[in-house]
């Protein structure tokens, strides 16, 4: 802190001073100019020494009302709510106190007052180990967040669309298959289960389409909330012990004797661990075991999902949370399936601020271990 | 056995969740959106909505709005959407939603039992929301 106020004194001090705009030769400044993004350059004190023409449409400043003036006074950086960022969290002077390159989505304040969205890049030009001055990169990104925005929107809605048809042929199946509507022979059941587990694996299909597609443009929604792990888990365990029954999977949940909560999304919790717990069902042959563990030690939560399924081989162990990626000997068995489960899981893992990791033998069985920062409860007090 | 309105603009979907529920015993009327409910809540006095948030004329969003869980602290609305993981729903936990369940991964018996499950729960009572599956 002590550092970063001194830092801070320097660049108010140095806003008293008149700037020289730093020598160059025609080639440099004709380089300068023609670079497509904006480009500002700083001195040592934060005054700009130079700006180039992209810079100045996109803060619709001139070169004149902006050379020699301080960077942080004269290009206000604002957050979401429209307030200008301190001094001390601008990037520029992150910047200047770490020696390191800082890159950021922000809002600018163009000169007419209205904000600009930016992708930044601000850079320390060191010279024997001392900041000399600052470079940033910069570019409008207004049109990118449209688009992802309506992206986002269009794969939503897409999604929407395609579960209603899919919610009817579900519920109606199950209803014939309950009985509503009278009797059924045996190989009518049959063929209605088939048509639901078919439903089943198209809605997978699209929530994982429309998580991947929300995660990969950051705008997952994450709302936490105090969450009883258990109880958590103990709805995973319900909700697909089915799955478990129709391969005779041993599939147990062992929790402890006292209650572990923790400050999380709920419905991306629970989107990782059924995903975990999923994948442990589908590869682990009939008869097989797999369990739902939940232990704390210290502040953190653990929860494993160990199977004694195929296992991984060593050669992929580097690949498995990688985009698309099926196993080889898993490909040989099953032909469904996406590649993108575990994709999906270490991106909202990220999301949550978790851990995940995994040790695997080929043919033994797979462990997948997912750690969370927690507390421990006491059993007699209720949550 | 409780009252139920159903609010739910897909005719098919609007039409089993009735049968299912009327199975179980429960009084059912049904809306086609958010102003044919509020129509309905003038003289109908449901424990508990099973409310769709994308409908025409008044989505389920609005329909809180204008219904103001607060002042019918008795009732439960249950969240009944395709909608996953989305801001609205969200926003209809903020405005007083007792659980948000994915249409198309529940099954008959599961409707009848997470219906169940909320209407035995106090109205305090805090849930994990998520979806069913079967």
């Amino acid at each position: 802190m002590a550092e970063a106020r001194k830092t801070q004194k320097r660049l108010r001090f140095s806003n008293a001073d008149t700037a020289q705009p730093a020598q160059g030769s025609v080639e440099v400044q004709a380089l300068f100019d023609s670079i497509g993004d904006g480009v500002i350059m700083t001195d040592e004190f934060g005054r700009i020494v130079r700006i180039n023409p992209p810079a100045l449409a996109i803060l619709g400043f001139k070169e004149e009302e902006l050379i020699g003036q301080w960077f942080p006074k004269v290009i206000v950086s604002l957050d979401e709510q429209g307030k200008p960022v301190g001094l001390i969290d601008r990037p520029i002077s992150r910047s200047f106190l770490t020696g390191k390159s800082i890159s950021e989505k922000l809002l600018y304040r163009r000169k007419d007052g209205q904000p600009v969205s930016v992708a930044i890049t601000v850079s320390p030009m060191m010279v024997r180990n001392r900041p000399v001055g600052a470079i940033q990169v910069f570019r409008d990104i207004t049109l990118e967040q449209e688009v992802d925005r309506m992206k986002s929107e269009f794969i939503s809605l897409a999604s929407h669309q395609l579960r209603t048809p899919l919610s009817a042929i579900k519920t109606y199946s199950h209803m014939l298959v309950d009985g509503f509507m009278g009797p059924l022979e045996p190989p009518q059941k049959k063929a209605l289960r088939t048509i639901i587990g078919a439903s089943n694996r198209m809605n997978e299909l699209i929530s994982t389409l429309l998580n991947i597609t929300r995660m990969e443009s950051g705008s997952i929604a994450v709302t936490p909330k105090y969450v009883n792990l258990g109880r958590l888990l103990d709805e995973i365990h319900d909700e697909l012990t089915h799955v478990a029954t129709n391969k005779d999977i041993n599939f147990k949940l062992i929790q402890p004797t006292d209650n572990v909560a923790t400050r999380t999304d709920p419905l991306i919790l629970k989107e990782i661990i059924s995903n975990l717990v999923m994948n442990a069902l589908k590869y682990t042959p009939n008869e097989g075991n797999v369990d739902l563990m939940l232990s704390i030690k210290g502040g953190s939560a653990l929860i494993k999902v160990k199977d004694t399924g195929l296992g991984i081989p060593k050669l992929s162990h580097d690949q498995v949370f990688t985009k698309f990626f099926r196993a080889p000997n898993v490909i040989k068995r099953e032909t469904t399936g996406t590649g993108l489960g575990l994709y999906l899981v270490r991106g909202l893992t990220e999301v949550l601020g978790g851990k995940i990791w995994f040790e695997s033998e080929e043919n033994k069985g797979t462990t997948f271990y997912f750690s969370l920062a927690a507390q421990r409860i006491p059993r007699k007090v209720k949550m | 056995m409780a009252k139920i309105l159903i609010v739910e603009d897909d005719e098919d979907l609007n039409g089993a969740y009735k049968l299912i529920l009327e199975k179980d015993g429960h009084e059912v009327e049904t809306a086609f959106n958010g102003e044919d409910a509020l129509a309905h809540l003038k003289s109908f006095e449901p424990q508990l909505i099973l409310l769709d948030l994308l409908m025409p004329i008044m989505g389920g969003l609005e329909f809180l709005k204008h219904y103001d869980l607060k002042s019918n602290p008795t009732v439960k609305v249950l969240i009944f959407t395709n909608m996953e993981n989305s801001p609205e729903v969200t926003e209809a936990y903020s405005l007083g939603a007792h659980r948000c369940i994915i249409k198309s991964w529940t099954a008959p018996q599961n409707l009848s039992r997470v219906v169940n499950d909320a209407l035995r729960e106090k109205t305090d009572s805090k849930t994990v929301a998520g979806k069913t599956k079967s």
